[in-house]
């Protein structure tokens, strides 16, 4: 340490960090246009700047490939010719090199349309536009039977038409809608802008301003950064998740009841016994991290549920003591008390968020 | 709007029924007579008699001998039945009344006398009994036939018109304009809801009728699929009366679900006409929660509340409003007002399940959900889109 001091090291050492940091910093305003640009494609890669880990991992969830373009989707490539025949109908969804096409027939007459969006990770609907109007393709691809079966929701159709049988006609509110929830900045002054959106769900999609936040910060600004998410309340919380999800309000306005209703979250978890608005431990981000794939290992959970029924049970519970503790288990929790539901089409399979003791036999509740 | 108006109008509005042949359907077809109690002897010949003139619609001698039935056996139903749906057939509506009252007591849920003692009240002037009764009727199953159906609503959608209750007038309207041919009577009737006018349209000064009869015309046709057809003819009605209030808010109104932006520009022409329209405000306000802009709702709210502070959905937007933009404290006591205005409000149950959640009230918050799962319970659509 000849002639250098631990202190002179030390000052070296802020001072070559400070000129890397103006040195980043003025990368990063050079680079900037270059990021907006980018940014239609994925805004998440300029986040990855500062926030690495969960860039990485959030565009693999299906959150974030909740709409992706044909070419980019595996599903399609790796079957591609799918049929499925309804009544007198014929569908068939074929793919060549990163082109899909829909079509429907009744034998005498076709209606053929590309393919410009898949909506949804897993079980996967196509959004169809024709001469101006737009549909819900009429069948879906389910990973259950690895092909075609009606689109979830539509199961009560009964086309009359080759024209009808295409798919569902959206009501002029709801192409904003799917697109709201499946995509990012693809809704602009509350009208869709299909020009603007970013395939799946990005930083932008829930931290709204990110983009500002991206913008500032490069300039050493940190005023405009979004709101922590984590800090709201389990209530809010789940009417924000429901946004898309389905909140409990709208459940009920809906009058959708029985096990179609499964699929909806944070309706199910409100109508737990134990749900809390105020108590952070029942949040839909207590249990899961919108950033990762969603856990599937039951017994990863247990330490949730835990946080109320175990022993050392939260202050907050206080008022009417800690919950009872399970008499039967100790682990895998969620198998018992979240039971799968499949929905009625039998297509898909849901963990039912309505947290409470099963009873054999008992019909599905609300 | 004389004899003529009245119980014919009602009928031929919906093109059902011809003048001649109405007693003998409303006796024999429309509300059959139930079971025949058993009869003393001795008046037999009477009851065949009065038959008999029934049926030769020799309305005036049936009447009277039916009286003379009922009177020697008031235990005799179908008597009763006959001799007051003649007399509703002849106009007579109070005798028509206290007879089908006297069917009543004997069969205390026979549907269609309930809703046809109501007709009657409503000819004699007694609202409120009237629309109980059309109500209880058409609950027990008076709207046995698409036609019993139609009249029923019809005197329905005009009492609750009349009652203030415009929003479930238009929705019985709106069940009508799918099934009903179109008509100036039922028009004027649509026009005074849309419009929201508590009258009927006997009522109405003759100056009003050509806007009530436009304004129910546009919204008929826009409620019965034909939206071109309704834009012209809303558009021929702000031409004509362009100061005339709620045109603009009715207009927005039937385009709400569909198109909610038009629907915005609408209620915005309407508050430039009448700025204290309170409707119009409120549903402003209802769109600015919908599109989660609570802040916006409040101020709309606000006004609403001070325009018309006995409004139950003036006070449940205010609630909503308070407690979406963070006093949920505050807002409790909104929704609790808007709950002793209308009990069973489910949104007002749903925003005060949303308010004791945000308080941290869990139990409170349970309880208002339960209710509102029991509320909708017998509402099951069991389709639920992506």
């Amino acid at each position: 340490m000849s002639g250098y001091s631990a202190s002179n090291l030390q000052k070296m050492k802020r001072i070559r960090l400070r000129v890397l940091k103006i040195f980043s910093i003025a990368l990063f305003c050079v680079m900037l246009p270059a990021i907006a640009q980018t940014r239609q494609n994925r805004s998440d890669s300029a986040c990855a700047s500062c926030h690495a880990a969960r860039s990485a991992t959030q565009p693999k969830t299906p959150m974030g490939r909740a709409l992706e373009l044909p070419g980019d989707d595996p599903t399609l490539k790796e079957h591609p010719k799918l049929t499925f025949h309804r009544g007198p109908y014929t569908y068939t969804v074929e793919t060549h090199g990163d082109k899909s096409t829909y079509s429907v027939t009744d034998g005498a007459h076709t209606i053929s349309l590309p393919i410009h969006w898949n909506f949804g990770q897993g079980a996967q609907t196509w959004f169809l536009e024709r001469d101006g109007d737009y549909f819900e393709s009429m069948v879906s691809y389910y990973p259950s039977i690895a092909g075609l079966d009606i689109t979830t929701g539509d199961d009560s159709l009964s086309p009359t038409t080759l024209d009808e049988a295409v798919g569902r006609k959206l009501q002029k509110h709801e192409p904003k809608d799917c697109f709201g929830c499946h995509a990012t900045n693809a809704v602009a002054n509350e009208k869709l802008d299909l020009a603007s959106l970013q395939p799946g769900v990005t930083c932008e999609h829930c931290h709204k301003g990110s983009s500002a936040h991206l913008v500032d910060a490069s300039q050493g600004e940190y005023g405009s950064t979004p709101p922590d998410l984590r800090k709201l309340s389990s209530e809010d919380i789940s009417n924000f998740c429901g946004q898309c999800h389905r909140t409990w309000d709208m459940v009920i306005r809906s009058h959708w009841r029985g096990p179609i209703n499964v699929r909806f979250q944070p309706y199910r978890l409100a109508n737990s016994k134990c749900f809390d608005g105020t108590d952070p431990r029942i949040s839909c981000i207590a249990c899961h991290d919108p950033h990762q794939d969603v856990v599937r290992q039951d017994s990863s959970y247990d330490g949730k549920c835990m946080a109320c029924h175990g022993v050392s049970g939260h202050p907050s519970s206080a008022s009417s003591g800690n919950p009872a503790a399970c008499p039967v288990a100790k682990s895998n929790c969620v198998s018992c008390h979240m039971p799968k539901v499949k929905l009625p089409n039998g297509l898909m399979t849901f963990t039912d968020h309505q947290i409470r003791v099963v009873k054999p036999g008992e019909p599905y509740p609300n | 709007m004389g004899k003529l108006h009245h119980l014919p109008s009602a009928f031929l509005i919906f093109g059902l029924f011809y003048t001649a042949l109405l007693p003998a359907i409303l006796v024999n077809v429309v509300f059959p007579p139930t079971a025949s109690a058993q009869e003393p002897s001795g008046f037999d010949e009477l009851v065949s008699q009065a038959s008999a003139a029934r049926e030769q619609n020799n309305l005036p001698q049936a009447i009277d001998l039916y009286k003379q039935a009922v009177a020697l056996n008031p235990k005799w139903p179908d008597g009763w039945w006959f001799l007051g749906s003649l007399q509703y057939a002849t106009d007579a509506y109070a005798p028509a009344r206290d007879a089908l009252t006297h069917y009543i007591e004997i069969n205390p849920n026979a549907g269609p006398a309930i809703a046809l003692r109501g007709l009657c009240e409503f000819e004699t002037g007694e609202y409120v009994q009237s629309l109980q009764d059309i109500q209880r009727g058409l609950a027990l199953g008076a709207a046995n036939r698409p036609r019993n159906a139609g009249i029923l609503q019809y005197h329905e959608a005009l009492l609750l018109t009349r009652n203030g209750k415009f929003g479930d007038a238009l929705q019985e309207y709106g069940l009508l304009s799918k099934t009903s041919a179109s008509n100036p009577d039922l028009f004027e009737g649509v026009g005074l809801a849309g419009l929201r006018t508590a009258l009927l349209p006997k009522e109405v000064e003759a100056s009003r009728h050509e806007l009530f009869v436009m304004a129910g015309d546009a919204a008929f046709h826009f409620m019965a699929g034909d939206e071109k057809a309704a834009q012209q003819k809303f558009q021929d009605l702000f031409q004509r009366f362009p100061t005339a209030a709620n045109t603009h808010y009715l207009y927005g109104y039937l385009l709400f679900p569909k198109d909610p932006d038009q629907a915005v520009t609408e209620f915005k022409r309407e508050l430039e006409i009448a700025p204290s329209n309170a409707a119009a405000s409120l549903m402003l306000a209802w769109n600015s929660l919908i599109r989660n802009n609570p802040s916006e709702a409040l101020v709309y709210a606000q006004k609403v509340v001070a325009e018309e502070p006995a409004f139950p959905g003036a006070q449940l937007v205010l609630g909503r409003s308070l407690v979406e933009t963070g006093d949920a404290q505050a807002g409790l006591a909104h929704l609790g007002k808007a709950l002793q205005l209308e009990p069973q409000n489910l949104e007002a149950h749903i925003a005060l399940a949303k308010a004791y959640s945000e308080l941290g009230r869990k139990q409170d918050a349970r309880r208002e959900r339960l209710l509102c799962l029991e509320l909708t319970k017998n509402e099951t659509n069991q389709v639920a889109s992506p």
